[in-house]
């Protein structure tokens, strides 16, 4: 049996009296794409700091490749192989794109680490995979809202990550752009790349996640095969509410009280 | 044509600093023994101990500059109390060279200056740059007045009175020397630093820590790392001023005024660039220098003028002098050349 690539075991976090994640369990396969949906608070981006080490987690052990990372600072867990994006974008806004993408390569994972010289030319591929090898010389403050997400998942793909943490890369893009993000994601996703996806728009992690893990209230409240998962009414509770998931369940002729 | 004005502005400015560093050959006892001392030479105009004394001060205070630019410039950590590391070289100096306490010559002194400051800001580095912001430029504020006060308040360092490391006689040239090469020394460590790994991470933690954490830059080691090095260059310059001035006390090693007047020499020069605290050194302390020697009114009201330049400064050209001649920003005078050029054609 091989094993997997990320394990969470009854992961628990708490900010004072607020429970933000309790014993939150699942595993991340090498070489699948993982969505993570859940409502607006349900602890998504809370479970992204505690695997990628920004928070120290209360209870439970997090396995990367076998190993233990919990307790590990974050410079640690990204020199491991895992890396990650923020949801609002924090480019080094002085830098110029390439310059911000040859970071990720000067640091990084052990596989990174690259001398100067070496960093800049990675930086110019990994420009070219998510579609900003024209842009490389423009300043950050140049760029545009997408743009800006290319250049966070540009820097996180530099430091050449096992594992890549995305956290809701499509939030603020409109229609067009989300889809032309989520190619870039698949691109990366070819690259070798395992990808857990956090995300609160549904169609976007339908359209490229093979599995899904659903977070509410900070607990697993489902995961499964994504078709499964989109189709489970407490799911669809979760984020519409009992009487939108009532309906839904009327329509489909089932019965009212299956929870 | 523009490529030869910098040429030519570049070939003055090599003349300049030739000129500058070679003429204290002549105030040097050999050259005096060989008859070739300013006065005879009819060029006492331009270098006499005055000059050589203002120079050395120019000197001194680009080292304060540039070693503060590495914490405060590049790593964007508002240092606000280097002057303790100043102090701490100085008083390394002072108590070793002293004639009742270390008995060393100064020679074996000055090495020892950089090793004790930096000793200590890997020591204090460590919970104090876990600060940020305000916080951390009020901590090492506090950080800088509470040593001196400690070490003034202890008979073995001198108490208030002072120490006083035995005086060089005619050696203003070797103290000038001195200063320089630090200034050279402080330069290339910036220079070697920008150019290197570490200073990626320097600027990465400047422009986001926590995004320069999660692509695996240790914070904590690169941070303290910045905050040492600036401490053993400053505290170079204040093992070599403790020989010059050949006294010391608490007020004159400890004053605040350096911190404010380091950081104002690099923010107006250009903090994070590599000239910029060099050439903001060279034009802000022959103004306070030349201020001072007025006396009087003029050096009180000289003190506010320096308060106001650092406030249009940071309004107006918050990434300095430097920047504002070739730089990229919306205010610098390169950019509304650039942007005149493109709406005439």
């Amino acid at each position: 049996m091989t094993v997997p690539l990320l394990e969470l075991e009854a992961v628990s976090k708490r900010f004072g009296g607020v429970k933000a994640l309790k014993r939150v369990t699942f595993v991340v396969e090498e070489a699948e794409i993982l969505g993570i949906i859940g409502p607006n608070g349900a602890g998504k981006t809370t479970l992204l700091n505690c695997i990628s080490g920004v928070h120290r987690i209360d209870e439970g052990q997090i396995n990367f490749d076998g190993k233990q990372i919990n307790g590990e600072p974050p410079h640690m867990v990204a020199r491991l192989g895992i890396g990650r994006t923020f949801q609002i974008v924090k480019p080094f806004a002085s830098m110029t794109v390439r310059e911000n993408a040859a970071i990720g390569a000067l640091f990084g994972s052990s596989r990174a680490r690259m001398a100067p010289a070496a960093a800049f030319a990675w930086a110019d591929e990994v420009l070219a995979l998510v579609g900003l090898a024209s842009k490389a010389s423009f300043p950050v403050a140049g760029l545009t809202i997408p743009d800006r997400k290319r250049l966070e998942l540009a820097r996180a793909v530099a430091t050449r990550p096992r594992l890549l943490l995305l956290d809701e890369v499509m939030s603020g893009l409109n229609a067009v752009e989300s889809d032309q993000a989520l190619d870039v994601v698949r691109r990366i996703h070819q690259s070798g790349i395992t990808i857990v996806l956090i995300e609160h728009v549904m169609p976007v992690v339908a359209g490229v996640c093979e599995r899904i893990v659903v977070l509410n209230f900070g607990e697993v409240l489902t995961e499964g095969r994504t078709q499964d998962v989109l189709d489970d009414s407490r799911v669809v509770e979760a984020y519409l509410g009992q009487k939108y998931a009532k309906r839904l369940r009327q329509a489909r002729g089932e019965p009212d009280q299956d929870r | 044509m523009t490529v030869f004005r910098r040429r030519l502005l570049l070939v003055a400015l090599l003349v300049v600093t030739a000129v500058v560093l070679v003429l204290p050959v002549t105030l040097t006892p050999p050259a005096a023994d060989a008859g070739l001392d300013p006065e005879s030479l009819g060029i006492d105009f331009l270098v006499n101990k005055s000059i050589l004394r203002m120079e050395t001060t120019i000197a001194m205070f680009i080292v304060l500059a540039t070693a503060w630019n590495l914490i405060g410039g590049l790593t964007g950590y508002a240092a606000f109390g280097n002057v303790a590391f100043f102090g701490l070289g100085a008083y390394t100096v002072g108590m070793l060279t002293d004639p009742e306490r270390g008995h060393l010559p100064f020679a074996l002194a000055l090495p020892l200056a950089p090793l004790v400051p930096a000793l200590f800001a890997a020591l204090v580095g460590l919970p104090l740059l876990r600060l940020r912001g305000h916080y951390f430029a009020i901590a090492t504020l506090g950080m800088g007045v509470a040593i001196g006060e400690v070490i003034k308040n202890i008979d073995l360092f001198g108490g208030s009175t002072g120490l006083f490391p035995p005086i060089f006689r005619r050696a203003d040239w070797l103290f000038f020397y001195l200063m320089a090469g630090a200034a050279a020394l402080a330069v290339a460590t910036n220079w070697l630093v920008l150019r290197s790994r570490f200073g990626y991470g320097l600027i990465a933690i400047r422009e986001n820590e926590e995004a320069a954490a999660v692509i695996g830059v240790n914070t904590t080691l690169h941070k303290v790392a910045a905050f040492v090095l600036a401490a053993a260059l400053t505290g170079l310059a204040g093992g070599i001023f403790a020989q010059w001035n050949s006294f010391i006390n608490q007020e004159n090693v400890f004053p605040i005024e350096y911190n404010v007047e380091m950081i104002l020499m690099a923010i107006a020069g250009g903090a994070g660039t590599l000239f910029g605290p060099l050439a903001g050194a060279i034009v802000l302390e022959s103004l306070i220098l030349w201020l001072a020697g007025m006396g009087g009114e003029v050096a009180v009201l000289s003190q506010i003028g320096l308060g106001l330049i650092l406030a249009i400064t940071i309004i107006f050209v918050p990434r300095g002098v430097v920047d504002f001649f070739g730089g990229q920003s919306a205010l610098s005078l390169a950019h509304i050349r650039r942007s005149l050029r493109e709406t005439s054609v």
